[in-house]
């Protein structure tokens, strides 16, 4: 236990030296990830005018999609880029020849990016919400914590999801199809461009059991409020708890398999 | 006096070969097309599922009927089809290659280098984007139930004609920024996420972001005006300032590109 806490401090330490290298790169991604809420929320506001859709007012639009841009920095994944290009132009193998998984390096890297980027999102929200009274969320520690919780495990699924994804590149040359078609779908099943609650009924009940809500409509309507009772908390949690063995099983399973035949393919 | 003409020619001859060029290239990998069609399809699927969750809420958005609005995200997919085609892996790849010094490979040749660096690579299936956007907005069209005018029509040829202008404009000044700021490979993302701005009216936002899209970012110049020239909300007077604002930028750009070679100092500096 002890040698693994030092390792993934070595780590993200590492990560989190190489990131200071990048500020302007970084701070462009996290443009990015403001300009598709805050479209979403321009749009909403229009539509809810002086008043609501769905229950929804102009100020739940803003502390909804202000929640979307923290848990959506927090719980990022990029890796499945960057793997399907490992495994094509062969730099897996430097990568393999390390005396501890490629995975490890990729969780720590993660840890320290979202360290930064989800500090600085943080940071931006309660500037705003100092001079926009809209942007202000109730006092609740506890409801904070359970948030913080549940965005921990978000971003393990993503990661998993997103691994797993990338790792098909052993089988294929289409991931980032595969990827953009998951973030396709993401973009209503999640809550990206919308609560749950605003999507027919069937589709809310289809997307329950998918791994799509729990990614991030879930810490994000936690965060709202819109999340209040024990029997919504249990069914996320393990919603979340099931979702993230799921998909880390799944990278097991795909890494291993996937492994065996990209020696074949080398050797 | 006559060398003008005789470098247009050249300069046209040098376009004329690059297109064939990248067509027998692309003509290999004709896989590529199959996926480059599906996610088009995909895409325009996403956005107009996105466009019923909002009209499922409200009967207009910033004034426009739901068909105007799927005729301008006919343009903004047909407009996405020449930035994919042409921008992306022409121009879009100058970030990089001012790091890597790689430019000095383009710069040495005897052609006008940012003919060649917006020219050079084109990726062609790209162009179905075009094909099917134009094709979603003629049929939006039909159903919005009004028959353009011969006047709407070049206006609105105008006015898209504009947008490429203005698009390829913002290419080249984000690119330019690199001379300045090296560690900025990712720099075209900046212009993905204000384009995306572009998939509804400008005026379904609100006022501060409104002048944003008109004034700062020509984001409403690129979908919101040739979209409202097609069904009418715009007429000639807005076309010419269009044109005029394009021929603006494509000067404004041109100095800034000749700016950002100065500051260049090649692999070695």
């Amino acid at each position: 236990m002890r040698v693994w806490w030092r390792r993934y401090a070595a780590l993200v330490r590492s990560a989190w030296l190489v990131d200071l290298q990048y500020p302007a790169a970084i701070a462009i991604w996290m443009v990015w990830n403001v300009t598709e809420p805050a479209i979403a929320l321009g749009i909403w506001w229009s539509i809810a005018g002086s008043g609501t859709v769905q229950g929804y007012a102009r100020d739940d639009f803003v502390r909804y999609f202000f929640a979307v841009t923290l848990i959506n920095q927090l719980t990022l994944a990029w890796d499945a880029w960057y793997i399907d290009r490992w495994v094509r132009e062969g730099e897996l193998n430097f990568r393999l020849t390390r005396p501890i998984s490629p995975v490890h390096e990729a969780v720590s890297d993660n840890i320290a990016y979202k360290l930064r980027t989800g500090g600085a999102a943080l940071v931006l929200w309660i500037a705003v919400a100092c001079f926009w009274p809209a942007a202000r969320l109730a006092w609740d520690p506890g409801r904070w914590a359970l948030a913080a919780l549940a965005a921990v495990l978000a971003a393990g699924i993503r990661f998993f999801n997103g691994y797993a994804t990338g790792l098909l590149a052993f089988w294929t040359t289409r991931v980032s199809a595969l990827m953009e078609l998951q973030f396709g779908i993401s973009l209503f099943l999640s809550g990206r461009i919308a609560p749950l609650s605003f999507l027919p009924p069937a589709v809310v009940s289809v997307a329950g059991v998918l791994w799509f809500p729990y990614m991030l409509a879930f810490p994000v309507e936690i965060l709202t409020g819109a999340v209040h009772t024990t029997a919504d908390y249990w069914h996320g949690f393990a919603g979340q708890v099931a979702w993230l063995v799921a998909w880390w099983l799944l990278y097991v399973l795909v890494w291993h398999r996937g492994l065996k035949r990209y020696g074949a393919v080398g050797g | 006096m006559s060398e003008a003409p005789q470098r247009v020619a050249g300069l046209a001859r040098v376009l004329r070969a690059l297109l064939r060029l990248n067509a027998v290239e692309e003509l290999q990998y004709r896989a590529n097309f199959v996926a480059s069609v599906i996610g088009t399809v995909f895409s325009m699927a996403t956005a107009l599922l996105t466009l019923g969750l909002f009209f499922r809420h409200t009967t207009r958005l910033g004034g426009w009927d739901y068909w105007e609005v799927v005729v301008l995200l006919g343009i903004f997919n047909a407009l996405t089809g020449v930035i994919e085609a042409v921008l992306r892996p022409g121009i879009g790849g100058l970030a990089s290659e001012v790091r890597s010094g790689k430019l000095d490979l383009v710069l040495t040749r005897p052609v006008d280098a940012q003919l060649f660096v917006s020219f050079r690579t084109l990726d062609i299936w790209r162009f179905s984007d075009v094909v099917f956007g134009l094709a979603l907005a003629g049929y939006a069209l039909v159903r919005v139930g009004r028959v353009p005018s011969l006047v709407d029509l070049v206006a609105f040829a105008v006015t898209f004609g504009a947008a490429v202008a203005l698009v390829y404009a913002m290419w080249v000044a984000l690119m330019c920024l690199a001379f300045w700021f090296v560690a900025v490979e990712n720099i075209s993302v900046l212009f993905d996420a204000f384009y995306e701005a572009g998939r509804y009216p400008v005026s379904a936002y609100p006022g501060a972001l409104r002048f944003i899209f008109v004034y700062l970012l020509p984001i409403a110049w690129v979908t919101t005006v040739p979209a409202g020239a097609l069904t009418g909300r715009f007429g000639p007077v807005t076309a010419l300032v269009a044109s005029g604002l394009a021929l603006g930028a494509l000067v404004l750009t041109r100095a800034l590109w000749r700016a950002a070679l100065r500051r260049y100092t090649s692999a070695g500096g």
